[in-house]
């Protein structure tokens, strides 16, 4: 069926596994704790994103604590009991905090899972906002 | 925060191989893979000469307007190819995409599905 040795294949997959390792570990190489995140802003508007295939929506808690933002969920695991023959995915609990560069306005956080992809809006909050002083 | 920005362009010429899982039982092999940021029409996935390959595009995320402050991922396009062998009726290959996971169901043919041989025994 699924063929799962062959050894020329195995010898050649060893040489690009170490080519892989010694070159290419800036994508996905375990860096950053999971999930991994970017920041987009625009003006006094922040977008952050983080990668969350296979978590649903429900499992996925998301807080607001001081000037950070604090990414909670679980990545349950979908095996059955049925033989595998490859298990390359991983499960199980995340924790993650993005600090923000500025204070947001907790009424105006704004969630989405899709894709697999998590993405959060935020607003800056008014009293974050520079503010002009009148002299008298 | 330490800063790592890098460009928001998907390159063509790289590809990410995402992982999977895979799994049979007695009618069909299961094939689980994740590929995060690949939406519903941009996943196809094609049976030639006994390899199966998987191939998801992905969209740069946000526009360009929107400037990246914090990066620790960058999205590629997703291909990854599996070997099978005669025994999958190829043109009953069902898959479905859902949260960034592709599923894809290779049912096996009918001869080398498990069969209950009946006996018959003499009155």
């Amino acid at each position: 069926m699924f063929t799962t040795f062959d050894i020329i294949d195995d010898i050649l997959g060893l040489k690009g596994a170490v080519d892989r390792f010694f070159n290419d570990t800036s994508t996905y190489g375990r860096r950053f704790d999971l999930p991994y995140v970017n920041v987009y802003e625009k003006g006094d508007s922040l977008v952050i994103k983080a990668v969350v295939p296979g978590v649903k929506p429900e499992d996925v808690d998301i807080q607001l604590i001081d000037n950070s933002l604090v990414i909670e969920g679980e990545k349950k695991a979908d095996y059955t009991d049925k033989p595998y023959i490859r298990k390359e995915r991983s499960f199980g609990k995340f924790k993650k905090s993005v600090r923000l560069p500025y204070r947001v306005d907790p009424g105006k956080v704004q969630a989405l899972i899709q894709n697999g992809i998590l993405t959060v809006h935020l607003e800056k909050s008014e009293d974050a906002k520079p503010r002009k002083i009148e002299i008298r | 925060m330490t800063k790592d920005v890098r460009n928001n362009v998907i390159r063509d010429d790289v590809v990410l191989v995402p992982p999977a899982d895979i799994y049979e039982n007695e009618e069909c092999f299961v094939l689980r893979c994740e590929m995060p940021g690949v939406g519903k029409g941009d996943v196809e996935a094609t049976i030639n000469n006994n390899e199966l390959i998987i191939t998801g595009r992905v969209n740069p995320e946000e526009g360009e307007d929107r400037s990246p402050v914090y990066s620790e991922y960058s999205l590629r396009n997703y291909q990854r190819k599996f070997r099978v062998d005669e025994n999958i009726n190829a043109p009953a290959i069902t898959a479905a995409l859902e949260n960034g996971v592709l599923t894809v169901t290779l049912p096996k043919s009918e001869r080398v599905k498990p069969r209950k041989i009946e006996i018959a025994f003499e009155k």
